[in-house]
């Protein structure tokens, strides 16, 4: 991959010195600082920080910014190192871990907003604002009436119904969202990140335009993520998104979710929890594509007796508001009406519009992701894309993962791939789901001798609660090899279940292993080493007509 | 009585038994090796004690400790507890709980009476669905190859056995103070009929920490007193002052290294004094200062079956005694004293005698979790016994954070994890963990463990987000390095 290997880290001998910069810098004059760190304010609180920095060891090879946006380089030909376009996860990440390898480093990021658009996202991006944190903070909120129903099994009881204040708890995740805005912001300066707020496009293969000022960097690192898209029906406009859900002025009454992939599904039990009448419109016969077929089904089940009301096989055609300010959703089966809200969580694209990308010439695919390589960069030698941006498997922590790995190889001098295999998933549904490596379909085609062990039981807190919950679990073996290649689990804490499990499919453990670990008495995850008897034995000759195991 | 004589023809000599093997005492280990020899082809038997939820020479019944006065009911109780942080932590998220919240013990204990009785139906169902024949009543030894079983209907019946298993399980143990007979133990204390509004708690085992966690979450004001500085000996020394930190946290009143030496009656409730001239009033006095094992009754010295010193069943890594015909599994042997680890040493047992494939139970790497509120979990090494034991330095990854749902709760307790890491091998020793959901987070890293898992591995796995598990696999810096003679080196 020497080919990928940037100018920067060419230089560069040993993983050492990879950490400082390269001795030739060293012989460039002091320059005061302020005149060098674009947009940086002096009377910043973060300012004092981050110009220490450049005070101290690596003042000496600084480039002048001579203030009108054009750069005078003394050494470097570039103002920054490397510029980051969003600074989400993998943004923040890669820009982070690139300063501290000792890249000097410009994050551009819109303002602060709780709903996104072409001019606002803020620090943080789609995981902390709009995303993982917030949804998981109103399922924990919605969660408790789970909670309520189930202690009154266990001898509790409530003089009056509890009753749930939505305008309190939006009110709490913003503050915590403000908080964890500070903490990113935070974390940026003290790696000497200079933050540049605006919309950042790029002009050509080494600049960025931010508010009408050009900023020039060796590398460019596009990470402006994904945003949901409404499909083109008529009345679109009076439907909402995750966004506005995570931020809505009041609690729907009765909402339609039109999706059925995790973000729909993860609403529906937020809006269910917190006692919205809530119904799920599904285009195919089953929620959840792409994951594991018996976990699609119980799923689907578990949400049903929790009140989720699903229309399966049924889609919008259009929206209209009566007089009475209700919302009509017209599909191919009929009309439903008074709807307080109609959401779609149809999925989500890549940002790439107006970015500047295609002038660039930079290579986009047919839904607007930017094409990479294993080492994420484009097809333009000075670009680098991470995140949803790229749509590989968009998810906060792989984009971790692409902007640690992009840092290491471009300024750790250190070829680093990012691996996309065995990434385990959750879905924060209620129940939720915890899934790593293959579904049984999916191991059935690639490896064909396949065993299967499902078990799907009452957990020991709905024995007292006389609540239907139930939990399912699957682990599916290579037979050839014994080696656990799936592992999917639906019921409460399946997502904490499924972390070490994950652990151990990428260290190729075999269902033997998983037999000689002993449990963990009472819990639910126990029930994972305790599995003997396969449910089903899928061999080659037979793939399309399982063989059930008598007497399991 | 027997369908069948069996013939044993190892020696050449033909002595008929009427049994493979008879078991005394279905609890866990004792009904695992039962239902396993007999999917093995063997002919078995089992006696148990009739059921009663407070243990005794004449009582107990199907399922034993775990199932009627042990894991099953105690995480019961245990989650009827937690409802109270949550109604708690509900608040900031937006809820208002109008008027009084009340919380009725005797529902939580008819309901939890229900449960373990449907379990001990279960017990009995999978012991006949695998053809054990269960005798109800109090069994013996006469010799080696002859159980007595003292029926419940007054009869007194022998059977012979080739092989006699001895799973009796334990019992808890009482200080022999004054008044020690005014005080109750774990049994008593899951079936109490008065929820108790004071209570004392003597012990700073696992038993001890949990009811703390039990009857304070229940509304309890709760006095817990022992011997150490930190409760929970033998558990990482920092995580033992975690769990300190987090029962003194949700108001449970700790006395380290300090004894009650007396107990009385005192008009509305008990005192009890401590060795420190302290005098507390309360309504209950639970000991929960140990368990021993129940080899009393067996007949067993006369059959000249060794025990160890502190009576339990001492037997060889296959949980075969002296006696070569009798086996013993599970707490009566005080090996590691949890309902899995039995099961395993049953199901070793099984194979062993009638799989046809000698099995040893396997000690390393057994996970472990303490339900106290939020829960503790380990496995593998805690840092101290890594250093004992360490030929290499040991790297100790740590990472202590306020778990989401606290942000908005407001509750103040920390996650705290950690992880202990050969430097050389980098093999993962040991993992721990105390906050929400540790015992079922500790279980996949149990399995990792199991497949040496490397820290570079953890490292390697992505993240499930957001979620509490994900820290470890995110823990990059070391916070220490300690080399085997316990210095402490720089990173």
């Amino acid at each position: 991959m020497a080919a990928t290997r940037s100018a920067f880290a060419a230089p560069l001998s040993s993983p050492t010195s990879s950490l400082r910069r390269p001795p030739h810098a060293l012989r460039l004059i002091t320059i005061f600082p302020s005149a060098r760190a674009p947009n940086l304010r002096a009377s910043s609180p973060d300012s004092f920080h981050v110009f220490s920095r450049f005070i101290g060891p690596r003042a000496s090879y600084a480039s002048v910014d001579t203030g009108n946006g054009s750069s005078v380089s003394i050494d470097e030909e570039f103002d920054f190192d490397l510029i980051t376009i969003g600074a989400g996860s993998g943004g923040v990440r890669a820009s982070r871990f690139a300063a501290n390898l000792g890249a000097k480093v410009g994050v551009i990021e819109l303002p602060f907003s709780t709903i996104s658009s072409d001019q606002t996202g803020g620090l943080g991006g789609t995981c902390v604002i709009r995303g993982c944190v917030p949804k998981k903070l109103l399922v924990y909120g919605s969660k408790f009436t789970h909670d309520f129903e189930e202690s009154r099994g266990f001898g509790w009881s409530f003089e009056s119904e509890p009753k749930h204040d939505w305008a309190t708890l939006i009110a709490q995740k913003n503050a915590e969202l403000r908080r964890l805005l500070g903490v990113y912001k935070n974390i940026l300066t003290n790696a000497g990140v200079t933050i540049i707020e605006g919309r950042g496009k790029v002009v050509d293969k080494h600049t960025v335009e931010v508010n009408g000022k050009k900023y020039t960097a060796k590398h460019i690192l596009v990470a402006v993520g994904g945003r949901a898209v409404v499909p083109d029906i008529p009345g679109r406009e009076l439907a909402i998104t995750s966004d506005e859900a995570l931020d809505l002025p009041s609690q729907p009454e009765k909402i339609a979710i039109v999706g059925a992939g995790y973000i729909a599904l993860e609403f529906a039990g937020i809006f269910n929890g917190l006692g919205s009448e809530v119904h799920v419109f599904v285009r195919g016969n089953k929620i959840l594509r792409g994951y594991d077929e018996e976990i699609r089904d119980f799923l689907a089940d578990q949400m049903t007796l929790r009140g989720i009301n699903f229309h399966f096989e049924e889609s919008p055609l259009s929206i209209e508001k009566s007089s009475d300010g209700h919302l009509s959703l017209k599909t191919n089966k009929g009309t439903l009406h008074g709807f307080s809200h109609v959401m779609f969580g149809t999925g989500r694209k890549p940002n790439t519009k107006n970015l500047g990308l295609e002038e660039a010439g930079v290579a986009l695919d047919e839904i607007g992701a930017i094409v990479v390589d294993d080492y994420s960069k484009t097809n333009v030698d000075s670009i680098w894309a991470v995140g949803d941006v790229t749509n590989r498997v968009n998810l906060t922590p792989v984009a971790l993962m692409e902007g640690g790995s992009f840092a290491k190889t471009v300024f750790g001098g250190q070829d680093t791939k990012p691996d996309h295999v065995n990434v385990a998933t959750a879905i924060f549904s209620q129940p939720p789901v915890g899934s790593v490596g293959l579904t049984e379909d999916e191991a059935i085609d690639e490896y064909g001798d396949v065993d299967v062990y499902t078990t799907n039981f009452r957990p020991m807190k709905a024995t007292l609660s006389g609540l239907p919950d139930r939990t399912f679990m699957k682990i599916v073996v290579d037979v050839k090899t014994d080696k656990v290649i799936g592992v999917h689990l639906c019921g409460d804490d399946s997502p904490e279940i499924t972390q070490g499990l994950s652990i151990a499919v990428n260290a190729g453990v075999t269902k033997s292993q998983f037999d000689s670990t002993v449990g963990i008495h009472p819990t639910a995850a126990e029930e994972l080493v305790t599995m003997r008897t396969p449910t089903r034995k899928i061999r080659k000759k037979d793939t399309k007509v399982p063989e059930a195991v008598v007497g399991s | 009585m027997a369908r069948k004589m069996l013939v044993d023809g190892e020696d050449g000599t033909e002595i008929a038994y009427d049994y493979d093997l008879f078991t005394i005492g279905a609890g866990s280990g004792g009904v695992r090796a039962s239902r396993m020899s007999a999917s093995h082809g063997a002919k078995v038997a089992i006696c148990e004690l009739p059921f009663h939820p407070i243990s005794s020479d004449k009582l107990g019944g199907c399922g034993g400790t775990c199932v009627i006065r042990g894991c099953v009911p105690k995480k019961i109780l245990v989650y009827g507890a937690s409802f109270r942080g949550e109604f708690e932590d509900s608040k900031n998220f937006g809820w208002d709980v109008h008027g009084d919240i009340t919380f009725d013990w005797k529902r939580l204990i008819e309901n939890k009476t229900k449960e373990i009785t449907r379990l001990n139906g279960v017990y009995k169902r999978i012991l006949s669905g695998a053809g054990v024949t269960l005798y109800e009543g109090a069994g013996k030894i006469i010799d080696p190859h002859t159980v007595e079983v003292e029926l419940t209907t007054g009869e007194t019946n022998r059977f012979t056995a080739r092989h006699i298993l001895i799973a009796t399980g334990s019992r808890a143990a009482k200080l022999n103070i004054p008044g020690k007979e005014l005080a109750i133990t774990s049994d008593n204390a899951l079936s109490l009929e008065e929820f108790p509004r004071r209570s004392v708690i003597v012990g700073g085992g696992y038993i001890a920490v949990e009811f703390a966690g039990i009857y304070n979450g229940m509304g309890s004001k709760v006095d817990l007193f022992y011997r150490k500085e930190a409760p929970l000996r033998g558990f990482d020394d920092e995580m033992r002052d975690v769990v300190a930190k987090n029962l003194e946290g949700r108001a449970i009143n700790l006395h380290p290294k300090t004894n009650i030496v007396k107990i009385e009656r005192v008009e509305g409730g008990l005192k009890a004094y401590t060795d420190k001239g302290q005098e507390i009033e309360t309504d209950v006095v639970l000991m929960a200062v140990g368990r021993k094992p129940n080899t009393n009754g067996l007949n067993l010295s006369a059959v000249g079956v060794e025990l160890l010193k502190d009576g339990a069943v001492k037997v060889n890594e296959y949980s075969q005694t002296n006696i070569p015909s009798i086996w013993a599994v599970g707490d009566v042997t005080n090996r590691i004293n949890l309902t899995p680890v039995a099961l395993m040493e049953g199901t070793c047992l099984a194979k062993t005698l009638f799989g046809g494939q000698k099995m040893k139970p396997d000690y390393e790497n057994v996970p472990c979790a303490v339900f106290c509120i939020p829960p503790l979990s380990v496995v593998g090494m805690s840092e101290q016994e890594a250093i004992a034991k360490a030929k290499n330095d040991i790297l100790v990854f740590t990472s202590s954070f306020t778990p989401m749902k606290n942000t908005v709760s407001g509750r103040q307790e920390k996650t705290i994890m950690k992880l202990i890491v050969d430097a050389e091998t980098q093999v993962v020793l040991g993992a721990a963990m105390c906050g929400p959901d540790a015992p079922e987070i500790m279980q996949g890293i149990a399995v990792a463990l199991k497949c040496n898992a490397t820290k570079a591995q953890l490292d390697a796995t992505v993240g499930i987000h957001p979620s509490a598990a994900e820290e470890f696999v995110t823990m990059r810096t070391a916070t220490r390095r300690v080399s085997p003679d316990g210095q402490l080196k720089s990173i």
